[in-house]
């Protein structure tokens, strides 16, 4: 861990709250959302929990619109995400995200990475860009590592650039679809300490992951997903702790004792 | 006796060069090599081509090519963005476009625009116009099955990252997912500028004056014009070679350089053509 001089003393100005009601979404006959409330409030950590094919995904890529909602609405600070008239470019400059896959842009560099979307988008002068990118390559750790490409990497040093990539564009809110899915175990903690450090620094973050010890440590709620609807959410303490649904109790004995011992 | 795998391996190695070594001696001794050399490498009398052959044919072959090759690419690439557009009559359209002049011998599409052209709409063009104009309609067939291909190996997970990272889909598609899919498509690319090259022979259907003439129809006018057989086909076919062997050797290049150890070698490049060197 001495590589990730992450301290929370970056400030998130404007953290973004996110409201979803009623949501839908399937995928040929396969209704994967079947009318999902949700709430985060702005500053919150909200993990996301269940069994592959609950939806979980799907749930946070519709808050970025990355998939299209069948019905219901979402609204992400003051965009309405399900708006047809709304500015999809502008509400997303406003979400990072990050993927399980890292999606790291294995042409460009790791500075490059970080400043091309500034750059490009926000029309910033490479030296604003640079400088910015610079700044969040130090809090995740990897500053000395700017000038080298994505595929010089391990998996938990690309995963931290991509929070990296995301962070540079001052979003109020950051979506996590399992970040930590695709890391050799030992690198795993690299990105859950940044991902921690990110929380107590006050972002709004939703987080899909089976780290049930990140999402008792830094939860504020976890809400747990069964095929496509929340059966259950509360605090950490309560869903993971003490679950009072059956499908809740069953789905953690799963995860948290593989063996079934 | 049995014979160990080896030892049938070595025999029948032995055999066929054996039977090798025979056709060999066969030919060396029932082709008249004095006719052939007379008709094929009968050198002195196209001395004469020079330097003209070079400095016109070579030199015209090239820029027929080179201006077809422009335009195809680019001609190619609209086409591959149409055939992966959501708008179904987009892709409807590229998919009519690409077929036919993919099914079609380019041959036509130079007489058409040869002779066609002036007659339906009273067009005037040069050779170079010609020329370069048929070799991109038909280039940019082939180019755009290879954009296509190569914008649809790069993963999906790159433009989703730029799409949420606010991206607009255009400057998404240039800044990510089109410089990627040159790099893979750089190869074939280079193959299709072979192809180009030999096809800018056709030209010679609709005819063309002297100090337009590429190679083909030098070779061609050379063989009644200096009594030396076939001799002025070959130089022009060697001509040809100068082309495209390095161009082939360029694509064999491409294909071997796997992409690991060629990163830092890439990185020119690619800082380059995104324009972003702001390398600390």
């Amino acid at each position: 861990m001495s590589e990730s001089g992450g301290s929370p003393e970056q400030m998130i100005t404007d953290p973004a709250g996110v409201v979803i009601e009623d949501l839908y979404k399937s995928f040929g006959d396969v209704d994967v959302l079947k009318g999902i409330d949700m709430r985060v409030e702005p500053g919150q950590v909200v993990c996301l929990i269940g069994a592959s094919g609950s939806g979980k995904s799907t749930l946070l890529r519709c808050v970025n619109r990355l998939e299209d909602p069948d019905a219901g609405r979402i609204t992400v600070g003051a965009f309405d995400a399900t708006d047809v008239d709304v500015n999809l470019d502008a509400m997303r400059r406003q979400i990072g995200m990050v993927f399980q896959q890292f999606n790291l842009f294995p042409h460009l560099s790791v500075l490059e990475n970080c400043t091309i979307t500034p750059r490009r988008v926000l029309k910033q002068s490479r030296e604003q860009a640079d400088a910015e990118a610079l700044h969040q390559l130090e809090l995740v750790g990897l500053k000395h590592l700017s000038d080298r490409r994505p595929a010089q990497l391990s998996g938990g040093q690309q995963q931290r650039v991509a929070i990296a990539r995301a962070l540079t564009m001052k979003p109020g809110l950051m979506l996590f679809d399992e970040p930590t899915s695709a890391l050799d175990p030992e690198t795993v903690g690299e990105v859950l300490a940044i991902m921690r450090d990110l929380a107590r620094a006050g972002m709004t973050m939703i987080v899909v992951t089976h780290e049930m010890g990140f999402a008792r440590e830094v939860a504020d709620r976890v809400v747990f997903l069964d095929k496509g609807l929340v059966v259950e959410e509360g605090s950490a303490e309560q869903v993971i702790g003490a679950p009072t649904q059956p499908r809740t109790q069953d789905f953690l004995r799963r995860v948290l004792n593989p063996l079934g011992e | 006796m049995a014979l160990s795998n080896r030892e049938r391996a070595r025999l029948s190695l032995g055999i066929q060069a054996a039977i090798f070594t025979g056709i060999v001696v066969v030919l060396i001794v029932i082709i008249d090599w004095a006719a052939v050399q007379r008709s094929f490498f009968n050198l002195e009398p196209v001395m004469a081509m020079f330097p003209e052959v070079i400095t016109v044919g070579l030199w015209n072959t090239v820029r027929y090519t080179f201006f077809g090759f422009i335009f195809g690419l680019i001609g190619g690439t609209v086409l591959a963005l149409m055939r992966i557009a959501s708008f179904p009559i987009y892709r409807w359209l590229a998919t009519l476009y690409i077929e036919f002049f993919r099914g079609i011998p380019a041959i036509l599409v130079f007489i058409a625009l040869g002779f066609g052209a002036s007659l339906a709409f009273g067009l005037n063009l040069s050779t170079l116009q010609t020329a370069s104009t048929a070799l991109a309609i038909v280039g940019a067939a082939y180019i755009a099955e290879t954009i296509r291909a190569g914008l649809q190996a790069v993963p999906k997970g790159q433009m989703e990252a730029a799409r949420a990272l606010g991206m607009p889909a255009w400057r998404a598609m240039v800044t990510i997912q089109i410089p990627q899919a040159f790099r893979i498509v750089l190869p074939p690319l280079t193959n299709e500028a072979i192809l180009l090259t030999k096809d800018s022979s056709l030209i010679f259907v609709v005819g063309m004056a002297g100090s337009a003439a590429e190679l083909t129809k030098m070779g061609r006018d050379g063989i009644t014009m200096y009594q030396a057989g076939m001799t002025p086909l070959v130089v022009a076919g060697v001509c040809y070679l100068l082309i495209t062997v390095p161009l082939s050797i360029l694509a064999r290049r491409m294909e071997e350089r796997s992409p690991a150890q060629s990163s830092r070698k890439r990185k020119k490049k690619a800082t380059a053509s995104t324009d972003s060197s702001g390398v600390a």
